[in-house]
C-alpha cells in the first residue's frame, strides 16, 4: 500500500489554524474520497490564506522526502495537499481517476496545490505528462509550483524536460537557485542550450542573469572563451563578477589566464565575498 | 447596384446636397479622449464582461480608465460546444488563465459559472454539464451562478434554469440572469417569477440586460436591475443616463457585456463620463458603476474589496506577486505609436 504522509501535515495545521478552521478540517470524513475532493475545492471558503513561516523547523517537512518543503505556502494550499495525501490509500485506478478529475477541473490555486502534491503521490510516472505540461504553463503560480522548491522534476523528469524547466525558469526571469537539484542534474545538453540563449540575448541587446553562468562552467571549451571575454567588458558589475567566478572555477588554462587579467574580483571571491548564490535573483 | 439612372434619385448620395446652405452640422459625436478626464479618480467594477473574447490591449485600456475588477459570466462563445471537455476547458479558463491574465493588468477577475440558456437546448450535453457544475461553483473567485435564464424560452431552458436556481440556493450564491433578446419583457417576468417560486430572495438575484420596458417591474419586485451598454443593441448610454435620472441609484448597475461582438469594454467609464457631464452626482455614479455590483455579488463571500481598493496598481508595469504573464522579460506597456518595436 502506498505511503501516506498525512500525519506530517496535521500537527502543522493544528498549530496554526483557528478553532473554527480546525473544526471544519476535522469534520471532513477522511475515508470518503468524494467528501475529500469537495473539501479540496471548498477550502478557501473555510480557511484563511495565512502564510506559513517556519523557516527552520519545517525546512524539510518529511524526513525521507528531501526538498519537499511547505514554507511560504498558505493554509489553503497546505490543507489541500493534506486532503490529497489522505487519498493515496485508494486503489490505484480510483486514485488516478480522482486526481485526474481534480486536475481537469482545477482553477489556478488548485493547480498550485496539485502540482505541489506530486512528490507525495504514488505512481509518479502517471503524473509525469501533467508535470512537464505545467512547465509550459504561462501562469506564473502554476509554473512556480512545479519548478521551484519541488523535488518531483529532479527525480522524475527525463533530461529533455529537465533542461526545458531550467531554460524556462531563466527565460521567465525566475530564480534558478530555487530549482531543487539544479547542480546535480546539470548536463552537457543544457549547456548547449544556454550558450545559444546567451548569444540570442546579446544579439537582442539584452542581459543574461549572471548566476546562469555557473551551469556553463563545467562545459565551456576554448571555443567559448570569447563569451567570457565579452562578459568581462559588460557595464554591469555582476556580469564581471560572474566572469571572474567562471575563470576561478574553470579547469582550463585559458580561462584561468583570462581571470588573472582582471584582478579585482578574484581576491574578493577568495575572501568569500562573492559566490553564485550572491548573484542570484532570489525574489 | 444601380442599374438605371433613375435609381439614383431614390437612393441619394450623401454628397448630393453638399452645396445647399442648410446642411451645417447640427450634431457631432462626443470624443472619448476629450471626456475621459471627467472620471479621473473614479474606480469602476464591470459585473458582466466576456474577457475570453478580448485582447490584452483591452485590459490595458480598462485599467487606465479606472476599471479595477470585473465579473466574467460563463456564456456562449459564439458557436455551440460539441462535448463536455470543451465546457471543462472553458470553465477552467474562467477560473484559471483569464483570472491570471487579468491580474497582470491590476484588474481583479471574478466569474459566475453556469450552463447558458442556448446550450440548455442540447439535452444530452446539458445533463453532463450539470454533473460537473458543483465542482466549479465552489471555487475561489466564483461569485454566482450565471448567466442563466432564457433565450428562446423553451421547456429545456426552463428545466435547466430551475435546476441551476436550486444549485445556487444550495451553494448560497447569487444568481445572474440573462434576459432574452426576443420577447424580453415576457422572458424577464417569467425568469423572476420562477426565481421567486424556488424561494430565492430577490436581493440575491441580478437581472441583466434590462431596458426601459423591464426596469420598473424588476426594481419593484426587489431584484437588482443590471443594464448592458452595448452599441446598436441592448442599451445606449444616453438612455442609461435617463434611467438613472428617473429611477435613482438603488439596485441599479451598469455593465458592458463586451464579448466577441461589436462591443465596448470601456462602456462603463464612458457612461460615467456622460453622467458627470449631465450633472449626475458623483455618489450616484459611484453606486451604479461600482458599489452596487460589489454589494450584490459580495453575498457570495468571494469578494474582498481590499483586493482592488487598497494599493490597486495604477501602473500596468506592476507585477502580480512577482509573477508575470509576460514572455522573456517583456514589458506590459510599450509605446504603440512608435514605429520601432524593441
Amino acid at each position: 500500500m502506498p505511503t501516506s504522509y498525512s500525519s506530517y501535515f496535521y500537527p502543522l495545521l493544528k498549530k496554526h489554524t483557528t478553532e473554527s478552521e480546525m473544526k471544519w478540517l476535522d469534520s471532513i470524513p477522511k475515508d470518503n474520497p468524494n467528501a475529500l475532493m469537495t473539501a479540496f475545492v471548498k477550502a478557501p471558503r473555510f480557511l484563511s490564506k495565512t502564510i506559513i513561516q517556519e523557516e527552520l523547523e519545517y525546512q524539510n517537512l518529511i524526513p525521507n522526502l528531501p526538498g519537499f518543503q511547505v514554507n511560504h505556502w498558505n493554509f489553503v494550499r497546505l490543507s489541500r495537499v493534506w486532503f490529497l495525501s489522505l487519498l493515496v490509500t485508494l486503489p490505484k485506478d480510483e486514485l488516478i481517476e480522482k486526481i485526474e478529475t481534480l486536475f481537469d477541473t482545477a482553477e489556478l490555486n488548485e493547480l498550485v496545490a496539485l502540482f505541489s502534491s506530486l512528490p507525495i503521490l504514488p505512481y509518479p510516472q502517471v503524473w509525469l505528462p501533467r508535470a512537464t505540461d505545467a512547465v509550459r504553463s504561462n501562469m506564473g503560480f502554476v509554473f512556480d509550483a512545479i519548478a521551484l522548491h519541488n523535488p518531483f522534476p529532479y527525480h522524475e523528469f527525463p533530461e529533455l524536460a529537465w533542461n526545458q524547466l531550467v531554460l524556462k525558469t531563466i527565460f521567465n526571469e525566475k530564480p534558478i537557485q530555487m530549482i531543487y537539484g539544479l547542480l546535480e542534474r546539470n548536463n552537457q545538453n543544457l549547456s548547449i542550450g544556454l550558450v545559444s540563449f546567451v548569444k540570442e540575448r546579446w544579439s537582442a541587446g539584452r542581459d543574461v542573469p549572471p548566476d546562469v553562468w555557473q551551469l556553463l562552467v563545467p562545459y565551456l571549451s576554448e571555443g567559448e572563451l570569447y563569451l567570457v571575454e565579452t562578459l568581462f567588458k559588460s557595464q554591469r558589475k555582476e556580469d564581471v563578477i560572474a566572469a571572474s567566478l567562471i575563470c576561478s572555477q574553470s579547469e582550463l588554462n585559458s580561462y584561468q589566464l583570462l581571470g588573472t587579467k582582471h584582478p579585482k574580483f578574484p581576491e574578493e571571491i577568495k575572501n568569500g565575498k562573492w559566490d553564485w548564490s550572491k548573484l542570484g535573483n532570489n525574489h | 447596384m444601380c442599374e438605371k439612372q433613375s435609381d439614383l434619385t431614390t437612393n441619394p448620395s450623401h454628397f448630393e446636397n453638399q452645396n445647399k446652405t442648410n446642411d451645417t452640422p447640427t450634431h457631432m459625436d462626443l470624443q472619448w479622449d476629450e471626456y475621459k478626464d471627467k472620471i479621473k479618480g473614479f474606480k469602476f467594477f464591470d459585473p458582466h464582461i466576456h474577457m475570453v473574447s478580448r485582447t490584452t490591449d483591452d485590459y490595458q485600456n480598462m485599467a487606465q480608465a479606472g476599471i479595477v475588477a470585473v465579473i466574467e459570466p460563463a456564456f456562449w462563445v459564439g458557436q455551440p460546444r460539441t462535448g463536455l471537455s470543451s465546457f471543462k476547458d472553458y470553465y477552467s479558463s474562467l477560473v484559471g488563465w483569464e483570472r491570471f491574465r487579468s491580474s497582470q493588468f491590476g484588474i481583479k477577475h471574478y466569474c459566475t459559472i453556469g450552463l447558458n440558456s442556448r446550450e440548455a437546448n442540447n439535452e444530452r450535453l446539458a445533463e453532463e454539464v450539470m454533473e460537473i457544475l458543483p465542482l466549479y461553483i465552489y471555487k475561489e473567485g466564483v461569485v454566482g451562478v450565471g448567466e442563466i435564464g432564457f433565450d428562446d424560452q423553451t421547456e429545456l431552458e426552463e428545466k435547466y434554469y430551475r435546476l441551476q436556481l436550486e444549485l445556487a440556493k444550495e451553494a448560497k450564491l447569487p444568481v445572474q440572469i440573462h434576459t432574452p433578446h426576443r420577447d424580453k419583457k415576457r422572458g424577464t417576468e417569467r425568469s423572476m417569477s420562477i426565481a421567486i417560486e424556488h424561494g430565492l430572495d430577490p436581493s440575491w438575484v441580478i437581472v441583466d440586460h434590462n431596458n426601459e420596458e423591464t426596469v420598473k417591474s424588476v426594481l419593484d419586485q426587489g431584484f437588482y436591475a443590471a443594464f448592458t451598454i452595448y452599441p446598436f443593441t441592448k442599451m445606449g448610454n444616453k438612455r442609461m443616463v435617463s434611467i438613472v435620472e428617473q429611477y435613482g441609484a438603488e439596485r441599479i448597475m451598469i455593465n458592458s457585456s463586451a464579448d466577441w461582438g461589436i462591443s465596448d469594454p470601456l462602456a462603463i467609464p464612458k457612461t460615467a463620463a456622460l453622467m458627470v457631464s449631465r450633472g449626475i452626482p458623483h455618489d450616484v455614479i459611484r453606486k451604479v458603476t461600482y458599489e452596487n455590483a460589489i454589494e450584490a455579488f459580495a453575498k457570495s463571500g468571494q469578494i474582498q474589496v481590499s483586493d482592488f481598493e487598497l494599493n490597486t496598481p495604477s501602473d500596468p508595469n506592476e507585477k502580480f506577486h512577482g509573477n508575470s504573464v509576460l514572455r522573456g522579460g517583456q514589458l506590459p506597456k510599450w509605446n504603440q505609436n512608435s514605429l520601432y518595436i524593441d
